[in-house]
């Protein structure tokens, strides 16, 4: 409980810098959704013109991007990026900063087991981000009120906002393995900038060209918001493997770190 | 001269995976311009008559897919992104890794000045990114003239890529600058990582919404844009001024303050 406080602590003051930041970037690009919903009237106009099958295609695809929700689904990606850094951050972190800080003996060296430490500082982890993600989702919440003029689907908006915590969780487990597979980290940022900014590229690459077989490469694609929005739900198969990848991720990283040689100052 | 090489040295693993990452990012992109199938004249002229915040949306811009060049439009936009990580994390790191490894006392004691030291890193630094940009370059032509079209002009990749290198520049010298002035060496990373997220974000931000295009003489990420570049035939004078007047400053303002760093043990 004492290494869970700690941990907590620790991790307070960039857990309120992520959030802050990540409230901000909703606010400011929620602020820009009036001008969008305006610009896509006019376009609507233009559209006349065209031949009616073309009208139907783009129409169609029109009208659910500049929906509030579809554009709130754009925005949203960004601020799944930023909540990957972070979750990212924290798994890579979390073990690896005892060794970096010479502190690591100290703590071995109390009188509880590693899978304790292990527990106790993953339990940390999670909290942070569900806190930051609560005050997030109602910051978004309240600014999508704020910009709407008309009303819109709360459930859905909910879904949706919620898949950045389960992909902050993917980031988190991949993070902690990682950390314990790499002997020795020098410094935690280039090393998760670089595998969340490497998927995210996978991510926005991928949907621009449209390829199917990257959805199950990045986790940034597990959860469809257009899906989510028609369906009220998730899609089961995603759910699964990304259950699958961090129960085998966090086992792993438990029982590596158990037998893991830890170098003292 | 044993500082520059001590630091290519240092930096060359680094450098050979960014390497093996551009190589999976053009070739795997180029790759699947060949499946892409062009949505056709009438939809590309269509979508040219979008407003620009919807065609940000869409995730195409005015880009002509359909072409090679205009396909590799859209993936530099994924190579500035990776470029201006690598710059900013090799600008901040290369600095602040003595004291964060705790070998500055080691280094400051041989007999040369903070000036010479400060010139053999930045040097160090300056041939790392031409090298990245280099094998950016040679395999983006390859890659593209393997799959362009006949009659289809290469020259703009050139151009292209000198954008991509002033950019590259503008966030190595705020790396630099971060790591040099900042009390906390150890946070050098963290905050050019936060100016870097801001700065991507405020150019998607000016994507979506005119009234704030004064913005994009903040973000070098809107400095060479593809569109603009491919366009136009031309780098914009304006740009490659401001950043050869932002890099001039930042650089000596590293070496002022680093002359009087109260260095922290």
């Amino acid at each position: 409980m004492n290494i869970f406080l700690h941990e907590l602590k620790d991790n307070r003051k960039s857990t309120i810098i992520w959030t802050l930041s990540l409230v901000a970037v909703v606010v400011l690009f929620m602020a820009l959704f009036p001008s969008i919903a305006k610009d896509s009237e006019a376009f609507k106009k233009v559209l006349e013109n065209y031949p009616e099958s073309l009208r139907k295609a783009i129409g169609m695809s029109l009208d659910s991007i500049t929906s509030l929700l579809g554009f709130y689904s754009y925005v949203f990606t960004y601020v799944v990026l930023c909540g990957a850094i972070q979750a990212m951050n924290l798994g890579v972190s979390m073990l690896s900063k005892e060794t970096r800080e010479k502190t690591a003996d100290f703590l071995l060296t109390k009188p509880v087991t590693r899978t304790q430490i292990v527990t106790a500082k993953l339990l940390a982890a999670v909290v942070s981000l569900i806190l930051s993600n609560l005050v997030v989702i109602m910051a978004a919440l309240v600014a999508a009120q704020a910009v709407s003029e008309r009303s819109f689907d709360t459930k859905a908006f909910l879904l949706i906002s919620l898949t950045a915590f389960f992909v902050e969780c993917m980031f988190l487990a991949l993070g902690i393995l990682i950390s314990v597979l790499v002997p020795k980290i020098k410094s935690v940022l280039p090393l998760s900038l670089g595998t969340v900014f490497g998927f995210f590229i996978l991510n926005m690459f991928g949907s621009v060209i449209g390829d199917k077989a990257v959805r199950y490469l990045t986790p940034f694609k597990y959860y469809d918001p257009g899906y989510i929005s028609k369906h009220q739900t998730y899609e089961i198969r995603f759910i699964v493997i990304e259950v699958i990848f961090i129960i085998v991720a966090v086992t792993a990283s438990y029982f590596i770190y158990a037998k893991k040689d830890i170098h003292a100052v | 001269m044993n500082l520059f090489w001590r630091e290519m040295k240092a930096n060359r693993k680094s450098l050979i995976i960014w390497g093996i990452g551009l190589l999976f990012m053009v070739v795997a992109g180029m790759a699947k311009y060949e499946g892409y199938s062009s949505s056709g004249q009438s939809i590309n002229e269509l979508i040219s008559q979008m407003p620009k915040s919807l065609q940000a949306i869409i995730g195409t811009g005015d880009l002509d897919l359909s072409t090679a060049i205009g396909f590799y439009g859209m993936l530099f936009y994924y190579l500035l992104l990776m470029a201006a990580i690598h710059a900013l994390m090799l600008g901040a790191n290369i600095i602040a890794k003595e004291e964060r490894d705790k070998t500055a006392e080691f280094l400051m004691a041989k007999p040369i000045s903070r000036t010479r030291i400060i010139s053999s890193k930045l040097l160090a630094a300056l041939v790392n990114v031409v090298i990245f940009n280099l094998v950016t370059l040679v395999l983006s032509l390859a890659m593209v003239s393997h799959y362009q079209q006949t009659g289809e002009q290469l020259d703009d990749i050139y151009l292209l890529m000198a954008g991509m290198f002033l950019v590259q520049l503008i966030f190595l010298a705020v790396g630099a600058v971060i790591a040099a002035v900042g009390k906390r060496p150890k946070r050098a990373a963290a905050l050019g990582t936060v100016l870097l997220l801001l700065t991507y974000l405020l150019s998607i931000a000016v994507d979506l919404n005119e009234k704030i295009e004064w913005l994009q003489y903040v973000t070098p990420f809107k400095y060479f844009e593809a569109k603009r570049v491919l366009a136009d035939g031309t780098l914009e004078t304006t740009f490659v001024a401001i950043t050869i007047v932002v890099v001039t400053i930042l650089i000596a303002i590293t070496y002022h303050f680093y002359q009087k760093r109260d260095l922290q043990i």
